[in-house]
């Protein structure tokens, strides 16, 4: 076994172990990939499994990396490991499997070894500075800030709002709610200077080299225009900027990421803003995985949802969605993006089954598979800050 | 891979199940050498399958096995693979059919009370369904979140809540069922498939329920339902001796509450056990060593009407409740709760990840005080023979409303990390042991999870005594060329004589 192998099955083999040890699989049926795919090789256990089989010399990571493609990195599995239930992080030791995920990735990537897919899309976005995610049509640095168009925006500033790839080129209404609600509370911001993709996407993907030179430009822009405040509307780039960032900076880094579901949240709550036209609409909610189950964030977005007026709003519970995914995180998309369409299919069935008309996100990466899961079901998939602005009267 | 599967095997089998579900892969094999049930990771390699089948049907399974029964190669069933038991586990490499694909609902029959899914499905997910029409399958083991129903069939599993509702035996009407040579019979009572009492024929459904995977694959089940209950209460009680929380716990599966779910007997090991984690759960005083639960569900009156019943039982034998937050807390954590590997500690008192294993006998209630020192005995001798096992204390559950028997339960702590063919053979000598005491006290060795674990399946003909050479002939006629989990319950002997 080539030695960075020897080296990860020793820094990871006690955490695999406790897995291994425990045997349970609770994970299994709330994990997205495997409810659709039924196939016991892409579950968290095997995951955990594999890292065993690593340090017993049985298995190299050539034997594995494909595998790993099979996670959309929505942290079901740690929130429904007993280990981790049950004791909480009692022992300081709880199981971190999209951390595994990322690890695995990242230690195929080093040897070499990539996943056609993801190789393309990273080089892509390292030429771009941005993820292709419009196709065929190129992203440019040019029009990062075109979703902004005629609503004068300042650049730089104390806070700013930093605005995803799939947002910021593709669902361009996300953004220019956000900005237009933020107006209407008078709550100050800029854009950034010169944005680049937060890095999340490579990080994710094994291309952590990749990763850490966007954040690092990044960062960088921040401090060279005086900004204290980064505000965010994707919750993969909050997982990025509160997560990858501190990992990457250390100490020195030293920026507030506020999430704008809760800024919104809070603002409703302070009377700056008030929802007053009627949006005639039976909702459920999709509770966005990095929010959710990473984050801990649900009681913000169902507020917001119980502060719009005219809304017919059929919750379903956190927990409940815990095995809910759109597919659309870990790249899968990028890679498997029909198992991306199932996982999205599937979670457009549970919103039927409530009778509702519109399918409420509050992640643009998300919103792409669930509109057109939704389009074969008649459900509309419309994003919670695009839905408040309706209400507040100043669509996009 | 064996010289039996080459190229044209695979083929052969791409065409019956198209090539994603054919797997060859090492991590694919891997996977699926393994059951939570106690391992020898240090010789995994011997466990692998040759190759991984996923099949949607039961017209899939059946094409697998009659090619496999054509070709002589080995079959083993795979389920959830979460038994406790290692009927999943591959002795002779072959090829794993791994049904978790065939999991849909076919119908839900409100009329006559019943579901028909296929043996991929988990309890817990048929369970999200049923509510929409206020309905439970109520198999309820510890695994609940990630066992599958064929899993159930082909150990006979054991609910937690089976002294109100039955077990999988009861609980499970009919299935169908491929044979080894690939011919698929539908067992029932009787021929149908929604009937819970016949008496035409043989009771065949029995015979393929617990078979370990030695007589074939059940691939479609029809199942018992229950109104989901409005009610349930789950009493845990304190006591400061094992023999008063002994005759409690006697007294209330005794009482004949009808709704009466089940009752659990934690000794002070289990404790002990229970207290590593104290700072994070809820601490008990030290006086604490011995405690009971039981649960009851049904409609709020009669829950009501029997739950203050017991509770005048429990407070007559010295019981003190410890309140409803903890008892309710600690009854809903029940599948989470059983084992947590960093409960494991070595003698030195260092924190370890250990693997449980859990001893299941069936044991008659007179004979549970005996059992439990016998069987601590064996868990101290293990612990001083080596660190990687640890005593994580004893549970009796009853196994039916009238309180005759209980599953009874020494789970076993295995730092699985550090085993090898020494600890490996201490194991088993203990396994063997443990079961002779199960036996020498009028039990059975196992109640829930299967008798075929190394060591205490050289005792399974000693319990069955004439009916394992009834079981010999009845493996020989339905499985003619021993494909179905070969090595499994010492069966190849069955076709020895033959030679």
């Amino acid at each position: 076994m080539p030695d960075p192998e020897k080296e990860f099955a020793e820094e990871w083999r006690d955490a695999a172990y406790n897995c291994f040890s425990s045997g349970h699989k609770f994970c299994r049926e709330v994990c997205p990939v495997m409810q659709v795919t039924r196939n016991e090789s892409w579950s968290p256990t095997a995951f955990h499994a594999n890292v065993v089989a690593m340090e017993k010399g049985e298995l190299e990571v050539a034997d594995v990396a494909a595998d790993y493609v099979n996670c959309t990195g929505c942290g079901a599995c740690e929130l429904r490991c007993p280990n981790s239930l049950f004791t909480g992080d009692f022992y300081r030791f709880r199981t971190r499997t999209v951390d595994l995920v990322k690890a695995v990735r990242g230690l195929a990537v080093e040897q070499g070894l990539h996943q056609p897919g993801w190789q393309r899309w990273n080089l892509l976005t390292d030429e771009r500075r941005h993820e292709p995610v419009l196709g065929a049509t190129p992203v440019e640095q040019a029009r990062v800030r075109d979703w902004a168009d005629g609503l004068d925006l300042p650049i730089g500033g104390e806070s700013i709002l930093f605005v995803d790839c799939e947002a910021a080129f593709h669902r361009t209404s996300v953004p220019r709610s956000v900005a237009r609600i933020l107006n209407l509370a008078g709550y100050p911001f800029g854009l950034m200077n010169e944005q680049w993709c937060c890095g999340g996407p490579a990080a994710e993907m094994g291309y952590e080299e990749q990763a850490r030179r966007f954040a690092r430009h990044n960062l960088d822009d921040w401090r060279a225009a005086g900004v204290r405040r980064v505000l965010v509307l994707d919750p993969h780039d909050y997982i990025t900027f509160t997560e990858d960032y501190p990992k990457y900076f250390g100490d020195a880094y030293d920026i507030e990421i506020v999430l704008v579901v809760e800024l919104l949240a809070e603002l409703i709550r302070e009377g700056r803003l008030t929802p007053h036209v009627p949006v005639e609409r039976a909702v459920t909610y999709h509770d966005p995985c990095r929010l959710n189950k990473r984050k801990g964030v649900w009681r913000e977005p169902r507020e917001i949802l119980r502060a719009i007026p005219g809304l017919t709003f059929h919750d379903v519970d956190r927990v409940t969605q815990w095995s809910y995914c759109s597919g659309g995180g870990g790249g899968l998309p990028v890679e498997k993006p029909e198992l991306t369409a199932k996982i999205s299919e599937q979670r457009v069935g549970k919103a039927a089954e409530l009778g509702v008309d519109t399918l409420v996100s509050a992640c643009p990466w998300s919103e792409r598979p669930l509109s057109e899961a939704g389009a074969a079901r008649s459900i509309d998939v419309v994003d919670l800050h695009e839905l408040l602005a309706e209400s507040l009267g100043v669509a996009p | 891979m064996s010289v039996l599967i080459g190229d044209p095997v695979l083929d052969e089998l791409r065409q019956i199940l198209g090539p994603g579900h054919v797997l060859t892969g090492k991590a694919d094999r891997l996977n699926r050498a393994r059951v939570p049930a106690p391992f020898p990771v240090h010789r995994w390699a011997e466990r692998m399958p040759d190759l991984v089948v996923l099949p949607a049907s039961t017209e899939e399974v059946a094409e697998v096995l009659k090619l496999a029964n054509r070709l002589r190669i080995p079959v083993v069933p795979r389920d959830g693979g979460t038994g406790l038991t290692d009927g999943a586990v591959p002795l002779c490499g072959g090829i794993v059919v791994d049904v978790k694909r065939i999991n849909a609902i076919r119908e839900i029959d409100l009329g006559n009370r019943t579901c028909t899914v296929g043996t991929g499905i988990n309890a817990l997910k048929l369970n999200e369904v049923l509510a929409r029409h206020d309905l439970i399958y109520p198999d309820d083991p510890a695994s609940y979140p990630c066992s599958l129903v064929g899993g159930r069939i082909g150990t006979s599993g054991w609910s937690l809540i089976g002294s109100r509702y039955g077990h999988s035996r009861d609980l499970v009407l009919s299935f169908d069922h491929v044979l080894p040579t690939g011919k698929v019979i539908h067992v029932g009572d009787g021929i149908g498939r929604k009937i819970t009492k016949s008496s035409s024929g043989y009771q065949l459904k029995h015979l393929f329920m617990g078979h370990q995977g030695t007589l074939g694959i059940a691939t479609e089940a029809t199942l018992k339902l229950f109104p989901r209950p409005e009610a349930e209460f789950s009493p845990f009680w304190a006591f400061e001796d094992y023999d008063s929380a002994y005759r409690a716990v006697g007294a209330l599966a005794r009482a004949g509450v009808a709704t009466f779910a089940g009752a659990v007997l934690f000794d002070e090991w289990k404790v002990a056990y229970l207290r590593r984690d104290d700072e994070a759960y809820i601490p008990q005083p030290s006086s604490v060593k011995a405690l009971v639960c039981a649960a009851l569900y049904g409609y709020e009156d009669e829950v009501r009407a029997g739950g203050r019943r017991l509770m005048r039982i429990a407070r007559s034998h010295g019981a003190r409740y410890l309140g409803d937050e903890i008892s309710e807390g600690d009854w809903a954590a029940r599948h989470d709760r059983y084992a947590t590997p960093l409960h494991g500690r070595t003698r030195s008192g260092q924190v370890v990840p250990m693997s449980w294993h859990c001893e299941d006998a069936s044991i008659n209630y007179t004979g549970l005080p005996a059992v439990r020192l016998a069987w601590h005995e064996i868990a101290d001798r293990l612990r001083r023979e080596s660190d990687v096992f640890d005593d994580w204390g004893m549970f009796a559950y009853t196994n039916g409303a009238t309180g005759a028997d209980y599953l009874t339960e020494i789970d076993i702590g295995i730092w699985e990390q550090r085993l090898d063919d020494t600890a490996w053979e201490a194991w088993v000598r203990a396994k063997r042991d443990l079961a002779a005491v199960s036996l020498a006290h009028g039990g059975s060795i196992s109640a829930c999870h299967g008798s075929c674990r190394e060591g205490e399946v050289d005792l399974v003909p000693e319990e069955l005594g004439g009916g394992y050479d009834v079981m010999l002939d009845i493996k020989r006629t339905i499985d003619p060329n021993n494909i179905m989990n070969p090595g499994k319950y010492l069966l190849d002997q069955a076709y020895a004589e033959k030679s």
